[in-house]
């Protein structure tokens, strides 16, 4: 297994009023090539801190203060904004909770996903929006000529993250980072998302850490999970060992949580 | 029965003229002591049902029939939990006032009664007293929900609609809220209206199930029988989806 | 000091000048009204701080009274207009639909006019006096805030927590009273600041015509009336008045920038 991304002792901290709080307290993990990770936890727990904290885009109440994120050889956390920027949307994508929020309101969908291009394949624009539309169609948008020209507020809440998805691999990142992308959204619109991303993943190959408080996701599409509590990570194994014989308290009470209410 | 709805029709004038029907003909019979799960997609009509039933939005049509002798006080006998436990909470008062204000509303406690029978509230609930001086900022997701379980049972209601009341939480504070909602029902013989769009929570929490969708109701049966056995098309695409490859 | 230089900035310099008018018989050195006719018209002297006028009056303890007059004017000017749009922007706003349309438009005629022009036109008709111009100012001031308070609740209005008042069987006076206007109280109180500063600077403008404060009565406004004819022999009476409006519009300024801060 070829090592894609590599986390050692990552300490975050957060400033609140008066107080410093130790969001994630010494995480190590790896992420290799061509694989989906699962990292699993509460809210509280560190997980989308991690995940920010690798290529910096922090809240301003924010501070590394330790650690090292280890991509292409090199320890990211240690670049310039310059260095930082080549990398963000192009090797290193992100998804989010809530799309329509990431998304400009002022801005058609399309030349949102066109700006991506633009920037990091160098296109001209008209390629640009060609290119977008295909990207369209890869994530599975029936109507793509419509979205492409349509703006975040006038679609749902599964279609706009469809273009958020579309958007993040228009760099042709190396690693999608999915920041429980599916939270928000109903079961079965859920359902079709994961499935979504699972097809993508198989195709392009890319690396996912997917982030969530559900653990019944990594069943569906993880190979790995890595369980976090209180900012640091207390249990990771293959997705069949982790359902099999949980060893960490927590992890067995995200598995009971979701067996008792998140199955049918 | 405690409450029966009457062909309910809400509808929305949009743009140009156009007539959007958010609920569209429900009708629907609730027993008393029992819960009923109303499930749909977003865009079904089960929030705009639950604020219709508790007279927070008018109907265009149709009727919310009490029974009269069960629920003498609306205000009093019915009350909701709402979705989003950040936004049901006025940020400004603190958690004590907030259980005041029902107590004293309907007059459940006076004077130094108001006090301990806030602190009972919050013990039903799990909490402790240190939350009274407290503002809601300061919460968690999960705490802030069972603040406004407390607050809905200071009135000692007979009925509560539960909008979504978990599916903004984490999966196991998820599991942890709806155990109390189990326990509170079972300890004041409460009735419930379950509106979630999750499969597993339903199917966990309900007696009986109203599957929403596009403002209509397009089956109604017995918990049980809907997941062993959907009649209808939609019912059955919702178990699927829920279910996934596993 | 750091966190919120606005806020304590302006808050020094008021609270220095509510000093002086609060303490201004004690701090005054000659009553304002007396005339010494040994120094008409004298520079800035030990004996007098910062002058005297035409008639040999004392310009520092004109100033410190004029500071009681124009203060007292503004806050309770600002008193009426705020208390006023509050009730009538909090009705608009709650009640919609008819009474909403019939305050908004109502608010509309009075914007209509210019302001100034207005009040300049009541006052000729009644006799200028302080009591007076404190109602009128407060009388056409009151637009602002309803309009602000109005914005505000129509907004808090979809919030789920005022409907979540309802369901629990608060009454509409309970609702708009206690949580209504609470929750909108910030811009609310940030607008009123600003309004004292826009006040003082009204009845300064007014005090200048000669329709204002009248003389002997002191006011900055009406001290300055001198100036047009002593500009070039005593610049005392221009620079100093002008200089005290300046500090406390500039000051009151400084506090709403700093509320506005806090509030968030």
């Amino acid at each position: 297994m070829e090592k894609l991304l590599e986390v050692k002792n990552l300490k975050v901290e957060f400033q609140v009023e008066d107080k410093v709080i130790h969001a994630v307290a010494g995480v190590d993990l790896q992420v290799n090539a061509d694989e989906i990770v699962v990292l699993a936890g509460e809210s509280g727990s560190g997980k989308s801190a991690t995940a920010l904290a690798m290529t910096r885009i922090l809240p301003a109440n924010a501070r590394i203060a330790s650690g090292e994120v280890v991509f292409k050889g090199r320890d990211i956390l240690k670049f310039t904004e310059k260095e930082l920027i080549n990398i963000r949307g192009k090797d290193i994508a992100y998804i989010f909770q809530e799309p329509a929020s990431y998304l400009n309101p002022v801005y058609t969908i399309g030349s949102q996903i066109s700006e991506v291009i633009v920037l990091h394949q160098q296109k001209s624009r008209k390629e640009a929006d060609e290119l977008a539309l295909g990207l369209l169609e890869q994530v599975r948008i029936t109507e793509p000529k419509r979205v492409f020209f349509s703006y975040p507020h006038q679609l749902s809440g599964g279609m706009n993250q469809r273009a958020f998805i579309a958007m993040s691999l228009a760099g042709n990142p190396k690693l999608l980072i999915a920041d429980e992308p599916t939270t928000a959204l109903d079961v079965t619109i859920e359902a079709q998302i994961l499935e979504l991303l699972l097809q993508l993943q198989q195709r392009m190959k890319f690396s996912m850490v997917f982030i969530t408080h559900n653990l019944s996701i990594a069943r569906r599409i993880a190979q790995r999970v890595i369980v976090m509590y209180q900012g640091k990570i207390v249990e990771q194994a293959d997705t069949a060992a982790i359902f099999k014989s949980p060893e960490h308290f927590h992890t067995k009470e995200l598995i009971a949580a979701y067996e008792k209410i998140g199955r049918i | 029965m405690i409450l029966e709805l009457k062909n309910i029709t809400k509808s929305f004038s949009g743009r140009q003229g156009r007539v959007f029907n958010a609920l569209d003909n429900v009708s629907l019979k609730v027993d008393e002591f029992t819960t009923l799960g109303i499930v749909g997609e977003s865009g079904s009509g089960k929030t705009t049902l639950a604020k219709i039933i508790l007279d927070l939005i008018p109907l265009s049509s149709g009727a919310v029939v009490f029974n009269r002798e069960l629920i003498r006080d609306f205000r009093k006998d019915v009350q909701i939990i709402f979705q989003n436990p950040y936004n049901s909470l006025d940020p400004k008062m603190r958690i004590k006032d907030m259980l005041f204000e029902p107590l004293s509303i309907h007059r459940i406690a006076q004077g130094k009664g108001l006090m301990s029978r806030a602190v009972e509230l919050l013990q039903l609930v799990g909490m402790d007293d240190t939350a009274l001086n407290r503002y809601p900022a300061e919460f968690s997701g999960g705490q802030r929900q069972r603040i406004c379980i407390a607050r809905a049972l200071a009135s000692e209601p007979r009925l509560l609609v539960l909008d979504e009341p978990v599916s903004s939480l984490d999966l196991t504070i998820q599991a942890r809220i709806l155990e109390l909602l189990a326990k509170l029902k079972q300890k004041f013989q409460l009735t419930y209206i379950f509106i979630s769009h999750n499969l597993g929570v339903v199917k966990y929490m309900t007696d009986s199930v109203a599957v929403m969708r596009e403002g209509k109701v397009v089956e109604f049966a017995r918990a049980g029988d809907i997941f062993r056995d959907p009649g209808q098309d939609y019912t059955k695409r919702l178990l699927e989806a829920a279910k996934g490859p596993y | 000091m750091r966190k919120n230089p606005y806020l304590i900035s302006g808050i020094i310099i008021i609270g220095i000048l509510s000093l002086a008018a609060i303490f201004a018989p004690l701090i005054s050195h000659y009553d304002p009204s007396s005339i010494d006719s040994r120094s008409l018209l004298s520079p800035p002297s030990s004996s007098h701080w910062l002058g005297t006028d035409s008639l040999g009056r004392d310009l520092f303890s004109r100033m410190i009274w004029g500071a009681r007059i124009s203060l007292t004017i503004g806050i309770i000017a600002v008193g009426i207009a705020t208390f006023l749009g509050l009730f009538l922007g909090a009705l608009a706003g709650f009640y919609g639909r008819f009474i909403d349309t019939l305050i908004m438009r109502f608010c509309d005629i009075m914007l209509c006019f210019p302001t100034f022009f207005l009040i300049l036109a009541v006052v000729a008709v009644l006799e200028p006096s302080i009591f007076n111009i404190m109602i009128i100012i407060g009388l056409t001031s009151w637009m602002g805030p309803a309009r602000l308070v109005r914005g505000e609740i129509l907004s808090l209005k979809e919030r789920e927590f005022i409907q979540a008042e309802t369901a629990i069987g608060c009454s509409d006076l309970r609702i708009i009273v206690r949580h209504l206007i609470p929750n909108a109280a910030g811009p609310v109180l940030v607008n009123a600041t600003l309004g004292i500063a826009g006040a003082i600077l009204l009845e300064s403008g007014l005090s200048f015509l000669g329709l204002g404060v009248q003389p002997p009565i002191p006011s900055w406004g009406n001290i300055l009336i001198e100036s047009k004819s002593t500009l070039g022999i005593a610049w005392w009476i221009t620079v100093f008045p002008g200089l005290a409006i300046l500090v406390t519009i500039l000051g009151f300024n400084f506090i709403a920038e700093g509320l506005k801060k806090v509030i968030g």
